[in-house]
């Protein structure tokens, strides 16, 4: 082992990340629990940015210890972050960890049958993957192979990737969303006394109003930029949600409703997994398969051999629209209880 | 020990899914049920990263600010893009289904004011 130069950080960071997990689960405070999740995520993405998953640890910072933290506490907003204790149920906690234990040993004897942490011999990493890291190039132009890989090789994963977004936005909405008619009408809801309101703060408002367009900025050259460096459509997505998240958060959700009416949220929703979807077919109507994007050359501009580059920076903005509204519209939902007019 | 250190990722997956596991089972609180959730899918997206990482390997962004020369000739040398771009969008997908989760506890909660599942179900039978 002692090949990877810097192993011992890896083994601390790893076990950092399991004292973290049992802190998160082990706190009384659903708040505190939420943000100490967030460190765990963040602990675990300079895990995999040592392990040369850049791209993945990217992800994580931008989707795990970002947007998911802010998640966990718009729905704590809305209801409690107090747990009751209640005295018992110690040997059913008890009772649990004895099968899970037992589960765990199960997996871990079969470890000796593994490849050696960093092996480049092992089937993983002999077999399939050696093909896209000398072909890319030749192939689509494109040097990162994660990108190419994830919207050119495997374009027919990441379509169904993002309808799965696009469906849990959609699920999230016929969970949640409360008719605005039968609300005036029925007896009106609960509402929650907002604890905390950051949009009095001035400091935060303009803080975030400085901070907003630059954040906007750096997304848009994560997703322009994704064939060079890390990022693309998902981490840009979500980076550009997130800004208007803040806004949402330091000013009121009324304002950022004004800007993105419910109608446009869903619409756009939907328009980034068409987007994706049209430029499958529209490769087909040039004669090719769908998602075959060199036979777009004749449409798009630049050279023949670009056409692969360029069909997957249009994918790939597809995928951005996508993730960027629905991570809105879930925040908006999750924040204001599915009433649309106020929330953290 | 050699043998340990030299597995030690899959011993800390397991670690972390079996903890995830624990959660979802035995915590009688939604929202930590959803913390456990996602702790086990970290735990496998781990699983992913580390069989995919190679000794002295670079990153799979292949130009020469990243250290590789044109054209790549040795593909042991790179880090595994394919497991990667499957717990990239696994993330995401994983974000998705957090917020799902959260909105059926937030559901479950203006119905019953309280997360704890006991209480439900108290609640429930009456």
């Amino acid at each position: 082992m002692p090949e990877l130069p810097i192993w011992q950080f890896d083994i601390l960071l790893l076990i950092l990340v399991v004292l973290f997990a049992v802190v998160a689960l082990s706190i009384r405070n659903l708040m505190g629990a939420a943000v100490v999740f967030g460190a765990y995520s963040f602990m675990m993405c300079l895990i995999w940015a040592g392990m040369g998953a850049v791209d993945v640890a990217f992800t994580e910072a931008a989707v795990g210890a970002g947007v998911s933290t802010v998640f966990v506490v718009s729905t704590l907003y809305n209801t409690s972050a107090t747990m009751r204790s209640r005295p018992g149920g110690l040997a059913f906690k008890l009772f649990i960890g004895l099968v899970v234990t037992i589960a765990g040993a199960f997996l871990l004897s079969a470890l000796p049958d593994f490849p050696k942490w960093g092996a480049s011999d092992s089937p993983v990493n002999a077999k399939v993957a050696p093909y896209y890291i000398l072909n890319t190039i030749a192939d689509s132009h494109v040097p990162n192979v994660v990108t190419s890989v994830l919207a050119d090789y495997r374009g027919f994963d990441t379509l169904l990737e993002t309808t799965v977004v696009f469906i849990a936005c959609i699920a999230i909405y016929s969970i949640l969303r409360v008719d605005k008619a039968k609300l005036e009408t029925g007896e009106p809801a609960a509402a929650p006394v907002p604890r905390y309101d950051p949009g009095d703060s001035l400091i935060v408002r303009q803080a975030s109003r400085f901070m907003v367009p630059f954040m906007q900025l750096f997304a848009l050259y994560v997703i322009a930029h994704g064939h060079y460096s890390p990022g693309g459509g998902f981490q840009g997505g979500v980076i550009l949600g997130a800004s208007l998240i803040l806004l949402a958060i330091s000013f009121d959700l009324k304002s950022l409703l004004r800007q993105w009416s419910e109608k446009t949220l869903m619409l756009l929703v939907a328009a980034g997994v068409f987007l994706y979807a049209a430029v499958g077919l529209a490769c087909m109507f040039m004669g090719g398969d769908y998602l075959d994007y060199v036979f777009l050359d004749s449409i798009l501009p630049g050279e023949k051999d670009m056409a692969r580059s360029h069909g997957i920076l249009l994918v790939e903005i597809g995928v951005g629209i996508t993730v960027m509204f629905s991570m809105i519209a879930i925040h908006i939902n999750l924040a204001s209880n599915g009433r649309f007019d106020r929330g953290l | 020990m050699e043998k340990l250190i030299a597995n030690f990722n899959y011993v800390i997956v397991v670690i972390l899914m079996m903890i995830g596991l624990w959660s979802m089972l035995a915590q009688k609180n939604l929202i930590k049920k959803c913390i456990g959730m996602a702790i086990f899918q970290t735990g496998i997206i781990l699983f992913f990263i580390s069989i995919g990482a190679k000794d002295n390997a670079l990153i799979p962004i292949l130009t020469e600010a990243a250290n590789h020369t044109y054209p790549v000739s040795d593909a042991s040398k790179v880090a595994n893009p394919l497991t990667q771009i499957l717990m990239l969008t696994a993330i995401v997908v994983g974000v998705a289904t957090l917020g799902v989760a959260l909105a059926l506890a937030q559901k479950i909660y203006q119905q019953h004011s309280s997360f704890d599942e006991d209480e439900i179900l108290e609640n429930e039978r009456k």
